[in-house]
């Protein structure tokens, strides 16, 4: 079974924030006013940082694009009460709405703050897309069919383009990509299967010095950045 | 032991007006709750960094109260203390309504509170590592036990009642330290980590129970005409002073513990940020300092009318506690990167009180006390005292409303009396 993984290169990134768009596009996330987003109601899948270090003549500003980490000991499958949220047989750490119960245990306990709430009700035009757009027409039907409010949720790797490229025989990494990698203008974002040891993540791994984030917590997460 | 119980007669006028107020405001939570059920929790002043808000602050808080009620309970249905024994029942009763409202109010938080019944499929569906799947079971055995154990009592066995207050209190202590796990365990939130949780919280527990026995006890012996034994009020505030302490020394372990470990930001901002005010003036002041002040001096701490307000002063003071560590003790933002993280992600979060909020939290509140006036109506609980001074009643709506003139006109009450 694969292992999927992710690998940002921060030396290519340019802080567009692009992926974070083509992840709200992709997966219905409802965009948010600008008062929502004061409040941090707005639900995102798919996060950009900016992080500075030092004082204005000698300042550094690294952007850290942080979709969910997808953590091997991931401190939200071990608090939630529900089975809501699990590790699929290939590592990627799923949420499922039918069994959430929004105790938001899991967004306390997330120490990399990728999961939302589901503040408000889902507006008709945000949420439900019964038929994809002209150019997502292979893409079948939508995975979410129904999404209400009151439940937690997070990235997911793209699973719905994982299985289905599987399905198809097309290969994940290369052919089939995250709507975020797939996004990225700078090429900066690489996906692929982590036990494989021929896959291009694999190759960036072993030639370049990488880190993850908040190595300290102990979650192995499944996302890596290779450094400047 | 010769001891009867009777139930409040509950015909005066007070006692019908604090129903229909009680009533009115339990009804306004419940109208709070469908608006956040229907609307969302846009509603509530949580969001993703703060995502726990008033109802959890109440659970824990009901939790703590209802935990070392029962456990005081104990003191005369386990250890034979006799000069407890009028109060005990209330006691156990208050225990049960507390630990329903605590319940109810995490019911009432949920997202989707309609899956509430998917937090007690254990080990169906449930993951039994999560907390709240052990709490499960930690509150419903409390809730049942302690239902048990008031019938036990109800029914008079001696024997029966001293083996189940044994399992009651030890089953409260296991509750209390469950709910302090909770917190305890979560490594990604600083200022909440540390081993000595549980235990901080099972002396908040016994402290706010302890005192609100003394607060509760005092007004309804007052207020349905019945005497109040000096005795037993300063030996529950000498208790009192005892869990205080115990609780303030747990409380510096646990901020030296943080200071003294790699990550103390988010304690420092606890100890000396914005919202620092409520710790230093509530859970130190109110909660440590007053209670201790007045318990300690030898010249008033017999006296009735300042037991009840240290009491008082604990009962907010532990609140205040709690409402720290949930709200501003998940304010502090995460370093998901070494440095200072710009934008809204690295802001201190902020957690607006909102009126569906406020008006759901009085709302359980109300309820519970309704609850339990209607049971001091309809069970035995009360000691018998002497007729005709139902009169007295009269200012019980006062009382209950406005909860610090009523303990300082109780407070005069105790110095005429001695």
């Amino acid at each position: 079974m694969a292992r999927w993984g992710m690998v940002i290169d921060l030396d290519k990134c340019t802080g567009c924030q692009s992926c974070s768009v083509a992840c709200k596009a992709e997966n219905n996330v409802p965009y948010g006013s600008p008062e929502e987003y004061e409040k941090r109601q707005t639900p995102f899948w798919h996060k950009l940082i900016a992080v500075s270090n030092g004082e204005y003549p000698t300042v550094k500003i690294d952007l850290i694009p942080m979709p969910c980490m997808h953590c091997d000991d991931a401190p939200c499958v071990t608090v939630c009460p529900a089975k809501a949220t699990y590790h699929r047989e290939d590592g990627i750490v799923i949420q499922d709405f039918r069994r959430c119960l929004g105790c938001k245990y899991c967004i306390v306990a997330c120490p990399y703050g990728v999961r939302s709430f589901n503040y408000k009700e889902p507006d008709e035009e945000e949420y439900h897309r019964p038929d994809p757009p002209p150019e997502r027409a292979d893409r079948g039907i939508w995975p979410f069919p129904h999404r209400v409010h009151g439940v937690v949720e997070k990235c997911t790797f793209c699973f719905h383009r994982i299985d289905e490229a599987l399905k198809e025989g097309k290969k994940v990494g290369e052919e089939v990509v995250p709507a975020c990698a797939e996004a990225c203008p700078a090429h900066a974002i690489y996906f692929g299967d982590l036990d494989d040891p021929d896959s291009q993540v694999s190759r960036l791994l072993a030639s370049r010095q990488w880190m993850r984030l908040r190595e300290e917590m102990g979650t192995s997460p499944k996302v890596f950045y290779l450094t400047k | 032991m010769t001891t009867d119980f009777v139930a409040l007669e509950g015909k005066s006028r007070g006692y019908r007006f604090l129903i229909a107020v009680l009533a009115v405001l339990a009804v306004a939570g419940f109208v709070s709750f469908i608006i956040s059920y229907i609307q969302g929790h846009q509603v509530f002043g949580s969001n993703n960094v703060i995502p726990w808000g008033m109802p959890i602050v109440l659970t824990i808080y009901l939790i703590g109260l209802s935990a070392g009620s029962l456990i005081l309970s104990s003191l005369t249905y386990v250890f034979g203390r006799e000069e407890y024994r009028p109060i005990a029942r209330m006691a156990v009763f208050l225990a049960i309504v507390l630990i329903f409202g605590a319940m109810l109010s995490i019911a009432l938080d949920l997202g989707r509170p309609e899956k509430f019944w998917r937090l007690f499929m254990f080990f169906y569906m449930n993951n039994m590592s999560s907390m709240f799947a052990i709490n499960g079971i930690l509150y419903g055995g409390y809730f049942i036990i302690s239902l048990v154990y008031l019938g036990i009592i109800f029914a008079g066995s001696h024997r029966a009642s001293r083996i189940t207050g044994i399992i009651a209190a030890g089953w409260a202590i296991l509750v209390h330290l469950g709910t302090g796990a909770i917190f305890g365990i979560i490594a990604a939130r600083e200022a909440w980590f540390s081993p000595v949780k549980p235990v901080e919280f099972l002396a908040a527990a016994l402290t706010s129970g302890a005192a609100l026995l003394i607060v509760a006890v005092t007004l309804i012996l007052v207020l349905s005409g019945r005497e109040v034994k000096k005795k037993m009020v300063s030996s529950l505030g000498r208790l009192l002073m005892y869990f205080i302490v115990i609780l303030l020394v747990l409380i510096i372990v646990d901020k030296l513990i943080h200071l003294y470990s790699a990550h103390r930001e988010a304690t420092l901002y606890m100890l000396t940020g914005q919202y620092s005010w409520i710790f230093w003036c509530f859970q130190i002041g109110l909660g440590v300092v007053i209670p201790l002040a007045i318990l300690l001096n030898p010249r008033i701490n017999k006296v009735i009318g300042w037991v009840v307000t240290a009491a008082v002063s604990v009962v907010i003071g532990v609140f205040f506690e709690r409402y720290y560590l949930v709200i501003p003790g998940a304010a502090y933002p995460m370093q998901y990167y070494p440095g200072k993280i710009e934008g809204v992600w690295g802001a201190t979060g902020s957690f607006p009180l909102t009126p569906v909020e406020m008006v759901l939290s009085v709302g359980i509140i109300a309820f519970l006390i309704f609850i339990f006036i209607m049971g001091l109506k309809y069970l035995e609980l009360l000691p018998p005292g002497e007729p005709a001074k139902e009169a007295v009643k009269e200012g019980k709506e006062e009382a209950e409303q406005a909860d610090n003139t009523a303990e300082t006109s109780e407070g005069q009450q105790g110095n005429d009396e001695r």
